[in-house]
């Protein structure tokens, strides 16, 4: 089991991992040939976020080798946090070396190989080993996303900067829980409640995009031999969710350049946060934030 | 959601709007000490009153001019029971009003709904808590105008010339978030409506209102003044601030008469002015020096000298903050009144400044 690669763009990559440092204290990698996807599933997560990465390794990675005896994929453990201290070495503005991500098959750690230049010009090669768990190849085949039905709204989010504001501005106007809404019209509506207040806070005018051509994942991919049921343009989705999961998601506002909300009433939001320019996608981060069945009094 | 307003067409006792709220925010921010605030709307204005410990009261008055738009239609049948709060029933007989109760802070968090309030006064504690690695925009700072002592310190300088495109686009829609206000009657919430610019996100918030609570009167004119001091409201509140930090219970303010022509008895005089904070560790004397840079003017006859709870008035920091000027008058009861001149905008006439009042009753003393 082998696995070295130079991180190329560290920058990009350092920002995905604070998200999932934010989201999760340990996470999933799983390295296969072609991308890296980063998993934070754990079921304790607030309001049961759970975010699904794919990281495409060009736009990421430079001399990117993998060999195991699964297919050459890897899938590993890893403390996040401990990720985001390495790159932060590696982050720092001098820094002018590649990080090297390495790993050893006898002793199970990934080693940071960083050099960066201080201020006099010299050069300071910095080290990390984070250790890791190597999980077993059958255990691999069982990691699967959350099986999502076909969304009934699927929206471009507004900058996720101005959205974070409002929703931190909404979150003493609001309980635990907020109310995400939309159409196939470019509307989308935030809702808080509470005793004291009802706030809705509106976008009008976003795109609508259509998803069927090659949606990046499994539940948009299903919907192409589908036969979609007739609905309204105009007509609202509404899903409620945990603001504290909601929340965790906007901590990825660092890396979004685009994002596409999809609204399965009812059900869950999916989020498909897109990293890198659009000329060269390096990358999709997939939240998945279970709804919250409103009861009723 | 744009059928929402449909029920626009029914006549609204109250129907207003502002274009730039930041104002009319700052306002009522100084009244954020206490939630429950009471509205009073008559044809002149809206007055918003806030009361701490029955001993208490402030008072914004939000004038007509303020508003863009202002319509007041009182109910038609018969007069609700007035809650003026001056006891002015004669008034309230020629001219109709209409109040209710709505919690204060409600409605400055959804005027703040996108960030664009204006942020000069603190922030809440609870936001500094909000996690901010070093890489996070800064445009999502929504307090980041004031310029403070951040503590990013020059690390978030330097990052935040690589996110300049979005900045620049938060500040331009800083400028005038408008809003629109509207009360249908008793049993109905306050509806506003916030546009952040022409094709930006737009929030619809409904406020609950309270039907209006039996008010504290407090009447200054009651009797007599006995002590007038007009000073610079930094003056004030860096002194407020100063024995804040010694977590005193007491304020005593001192005014003492012009000493007598003659330079040596001038020196030996008492200060004009003097704070004095006692608390469990001991006490404090802030002094003002018979200075007209310092008190533009003073009027005493004799000496004046009450004490007031130290955490009733320092109610008065917030609107000191934004204020310029500060009328501190007592009377012969001890009554303390507070009158601060908050500037109006550049762009608007300083005739259309607003004021916020103060009146706070004394401690018993032997």
């Amino acid at each position: 089991m082998r696995f070295r690669t130079n991180v190329g763009n560290i920058d990009t990559f350092y920002k995905i991992l604070q998200t999932v440092e934010k989201l999760q204290k340990r996470c999933s990698i799983k390295l296969t040939e072609t991308e890296m996807h980063i998993i934070c599933n754990s079921d304790v997560n607030e309001g049961g976020i759970q975010m699904w990465s794919q990281i495409r390794v060009p736009s990421m990675f430079i001399d990117y080798r993998i060999q195991s005896n699964a297919n050459n994929v890897i899938l590993l453990t890893v403390s996040s946090e401990a990720l985001v201290a390495a790159m932060r070495s590696a982050a720092t503005p001098s820094s002018s070396g590649p990080g090297t991500l390495t790993k050893k098959g006898e002793k199970p750690t990934i080693n940071f190989d960083i050099s960066i230049s201080t201020r006099g010009g010299r050069r300071v090669r910095i080290a990390h080993d984070v250790p890791i768990d190597i999980t077993r190849t059958q255990e691999i085949e069982k990691l699967k996303e959350p099986l999502c039905p076909e969304p009934e709204v699927h929206i471009l989010l507004p900058p996720l900067a101005r959205l974070r504001t409002v929703v931190e501005r909404m979150k003493p106007l609001a309980g635990k829980i907020i109310k995400l809404s939309g159409n196939m019209s470019g509307c989308l509506t935030l809702s808080a409640e509470t005793e004291q207040s009802r706030v809705d806070v509106s976008w009008t005018g976003l795109s609508n995009p259509d998803m069927n051509e090659d949606g990046p994942s499994q539940a948009l991919r299903r919907a192409n031999g589908e036969e979609l049921p007739a609905r309204g343009p105009k007509q609202m989705y509404g899903v409620l969710v945990s603001l504290g999961s909601l929340q965790k998601f906007l901590n990825c506002h660092v890396v979004s350049t685009t994002t596409i909300a999809c609204i399965c009433q009812n059900h869950c939001l999916v989020l498909y946060v897109y990293v890198g320019e659009v000329a060269n996608r390096g990358g999709v981060l997939t939240f998945y934030i279970p709804a919250i069945i409103d009861e009723g009094p | 959601m744009s059928g929402a307003d449909s029920d626009d067409e029914s006549i609204k006792i109250l129907s207003a709007s502002i274009h730039d709220i930041r104002y009319f925010t700052v306002l009522l921010r100084g009244l954020s000490f206490s939630d429950r605030a009471s509205l009073l709307v008559n044809s002149s204005g809206i007055s918003v009153t806030v009361e701490h410990s029955r001993t208490l009261l402030a008072t914004a008055i939000i004038f007509r001019p303020l508003f863009n738009e202002f319509e007041y239609n009182p109910e038609p049948e018969s007069n609700p029971p007035s809650p003026s709060p001056s006891g002015a029933e004669e008034e309230a007989e020629e001219e109709r009003s209409t109040g209710f109760d709505i919690p204060l802070n409600i409605f400055i968090d959804c005027l703040n709904i996108f960030g664009t309030a204006g942020g000069s006064t603190i922030p809440a504690p609870s936001r500094k808590l909000r996690w901010k690695p070093p890489n996070t925009d800064e445009n999502s700072d929504t307090e980041g105008n004031n310029q403070g002592p951040s503590n990013g310190g020059s690390n978030a300088q330097a990052k935040k010339d690589s996110a300049n495109g979005r900045i620049d686009q938060y500040f331009a829609s800083e400028k005038g978030t408008g809003m629109r206000l509207a009360y249908a009657g008793q049993g109905y919430p306050l509806t506003l409506l916030i546009a952040e610019k022409a094709n930006g996100p737009t929030a619809k918030c409904q406020i609950t209102t309270f039907e209006p609570g039996e008010q504290l009167i407090l009447d200054f004119d009651e009797s007599p003044t006995i002590m007038k001091i007009i000073l610079k409201s930094s003056w004030l509140r860096d002194a407020l601030s100063e024995l804040e930090s010694l977590s005193c219970d007491k304020l005593t303010i001192i005014g003492n008469p012009p000493p007598p022509p003659g330079r040596a008895a001038r020196l030996s005089a008492p200060p004009r002015l003097r704070l004095q904070a006692t608390g469990p560790l001991g006490s404090t004397e802030i002094d003002y020096p018979n200075d007209s840079e310092v008190l533009e003017t003073c009027e005493c006859a004799g000496q004046v000298r009450f004490s007031y709870r130290f955490k009733l008035v320092t109610c008065a920091q917030r609107a000191l903050q934004s204020s310029t000027k500060t009328s501190l008058r007592i009377n012969e009861d001890g009554m303390l009144h507070l009158q601060l001149m908050l500037p109006a905008p550049r762009a608007r006439s300083s005739d259309m400044s607003a004021f916020v009042e103060f009146r706070c009753l004394p401690l018993d003393e032997d």
